[in-house]
């Protein structure tokens, strides 16, 4: 009993100070959002500022934020809908055909997943200039979705896996056409893996810096993980309100897998054990 | 309503023959049975009739129709899956009115039919829950009432009773036995449970292996099995079976037991072959002594398993029997009631 009681309390000390370790950049970034513009660097440190003040947020909310805010809506939105629309297409055929050369294929959708961005981001630079793209939505939200649809297709077919083929054959033997079979019985029904694969896709596009860098050229277009850039300049760093901008970038992010993170768990395991 | 012709049906899964040479007719509100062990192709073959699976070989008529190359829905009929194939996110309301809904008929007449067959099954008050909140044995009655809202020409049922306790599948088998009875619709239902099949089907249809082993009423496939294999799955427990010759007029088996023949047993001295009995036939007092290996009574009955020879033989009796392991006992049966089959080919002699 003793060593049972023991051992949870190791288990329960190594999981806050895990948790600690984790949110302490967190708590950071909040604290120094907070402090004045003379505290960040004062000695001895403070972990949480003496005078707490909004005035760094008053600052970084100024309208390039809210255009770079607008901005990173558009791209994560447009590039979440249409990961998602053509990760379900994509998805269900996987799923569903008994093809060998499903196998290949899902085994090719591994493979691009596997390239690092910076080593794609050359020849995507290439397409988005011929294609006279660059610096406009299309270009970001082209290069999201190619990063973000192999492990989309791979989430989903996972859920997909699991629903029972019976559905699909008792809808049409009820009449339904293989359209409606999808509409009304297996995207229903996939709503946790389509939410998961969405979460996914919101956060990796959301954070996404480098394409956004290097494919965008003014102000007007820049999403925000480019635009806290403009914090950092050539004679010294606003931490300030550097961070109650990431603060504002981050809560989105962290309030939708706040209220979704149970998808996205379920998502991350879908079809990892036979059910 | 419609008749369902089965002729020389074939399938093949690649190179693999899942179904040869089917040929099976059935009437206008008739309540067929196919029966098998796992992997017969009794399945496959509903599934074919379905239309979820293409058909290799042959014809498949519905109503005097080819259906051949019919998908499911122009087939006019319904089919409850073992597993129920509730659609999850439906109420049962909506579950039982999806069809009609696809069919597009009026929302009164569709809300008019869900309850018409909702209280038919006993679901009118259950009509607005969803499937997670049912009973496996109310998921059951949901699918059945899915599939007779529709009022097609023909019921399918895929090992419907299976998930179910042992219970429950008995009140269930009487509740689609009941319903057959009043919408007289021409039935298709597959089970592995041989007790399932005698006491529900106007006919049975027993596979193995890819064809079909006999076709009959129940009680001709108990009294007359075509062969060892059909003698051997129906009836519970299954036949004992004897290698042996005729010798004198006798059956005189291997394990040194000598049997009586029954009178239209078509064999010739000195011929090899098998000879079965039934364990519920087997009486006490006869010649053949059998040494008994464990005693089984259930109160109404003593199941005695026996050493004849090396070989285990099954009686049952409808009496208490006071034997104990270690006990000879000396048995015995009618001749009219036990079986020839030819040793090379199993087909009754």
């Amino acid at each position: 009993m003793n060593a049972s009681k023991s051992t949870r309390v190791i288990q329960i000390a190594l999981q806050i100070a895990l948790a600690a370790f984790v949110l302490l950049p967190f708590f950071w970034m909040i604290s120094v959002s907070l402090k004045p513009a003379t505290e960040p660097f004062a000695i001895p440190a403070r972990l949480w500022p003496q005078d707490p003040t909004l005035e760094n947020y008053v600052t970084a909310f100024r309208p390039e934020f809210r255009t770079y805010f607008v901005n990173s809506m558009i791209v994560s939105g447009a590039s979440v809908v249409i990961t998602v629309v053509l990760g379900l297409l994509a998805a269900y055929s996987f799923s569903r055909a008994q093809l060998l050369i499903i196998t290949v294929l899902m085994g090719g959708v591994v493979l691009a997943q596997m390239f690092p961005h910076s080593a794609i981001i050359i020849p995507f630079y290439k397409m988005m200039r011929a294609a006279d793209l660059l610096n406009t939505y299309a270009s970001l939200i082209i290069a999201y979705v190619s990063v973000t649809l192999p492990v989309a297709v791979w989430m989903l077919r996972g859920f997909l896996l699991k629903l029972p083929v019976s559905l699909e054959e008792a809808a049409a033997i009820d009449g339904a056409s293989p359209l409606r079979i999808f509409c009304e019985i297996v995207v229903p029904l996939a709503r946790p893996g389509v939410i998961a694969t969405a979460v996914y896709v919101l956060i990796v596009t959301w954070q996404e810096f480098l394409f956004a860098l290097s494919f965008t050229s003014t102000k007007e277009m820049r999403t925000l993980p480019v635009g806290l850039n403009d914090f950092i300049g050539q004679y010294g760093i606003r931490y300030g309100e550097l961070m109650a901008s990431s603060v504002m970038v981050s809560m989105p992010v962290i309030a939708v897998f706040f209220f979704l993170q149970r998808y996205f768990v379920a998502g991350l395991t879908a079809g990892a054990v036979k059910g | 309503m419609a008749t369902v012709e089965i002729t020389n049906i074939e399938k093949y899964y690649g190179g693999y023959h899942a179904l040869n040479d089917i040929n099976v007719d059935i009437a206008d509100g008739e309540f067929v049975v196919l029966v098998g062990p796992s992997g017969c192709g009794k399945s496959t073959l509903l599934q074919m009739i379905a239309g979820l699976e293409t058909i290799t070989g042959g014809e498949l008529r519905i109503g005097g129709d080819v259906v051949n190359y019919l998908p499911p829905k122009q087939r006019d009929i319904a089919m409850v899956f073992q597993n129920y194939a509730l659609y999850p996110h439906m109420t049962v309301g909506q579950n039982m009115g999806f069809s009609l809904r696809i069919r597009r008929d009026p929302a009164d007449e569709i809300k008019a039919k869900v309850e018409r067959a909702a209280k038919i099954l006993n679901l009118d008050q259950l009509l607005d829950r969803f499937p997670r909140e049912l009973s496996g044995g109310q998921r059951q009655r949901v699918a059945m009432g899915r599939a007779i809202v529709r009022e097609p020409q023909v019921f399918l049922f895929d090992e419907p009773l299976s998930n179910l306790d042992a219970k429950l599948r008995l009140s269930m088998r009487t509740e689609i036995k009941e319903l057959h009875q009043r919408l007289k619709t021409t039935t298709i239902y597959v089970t592995h449970d041989q007790d399932e099949a005698m006491t529900m089907a106007d006919r049975i249809v027993v596979m193995n292996t890819g064809v079909v082993s006999q076709i009959g009423a129940p009680l001709d496939l108990y009294d007359r099995p075509a062969n060892t294999f059909v003698a051997g799955f129906i009836g519970s427990p299954a036949m004992n079976f004897m290698d042996g010759t005729i010798q004198g007029g006798k059956f005189q088996a291997a394990n040194g037991s000598s049997w009586a023949l029954p009178s239209d047993a078509k064999v010739t001295e000195g011929q090899r072959c098998t000879f079965g009995v039934r364990p519920e036939f087997v009486e006490a007092g006869g010649d053949v002594a059998a040494k008994v290996i464990v005693t089984e009574p259930t109160g109404s009955e003593t199941q005695i398993v026996a050493d004849m020879g090396g070989e285990h033989f099954t009686c049952l009796f409808n009496e208490r029997i006071a034997a104990q392991p270690g006990d000879t006992l000396k048995i015995g049966a009618d001749p009219e009631k036990c079986h020839v089959f030819d040793i090379e080919t199993g087909l009754r002699l």
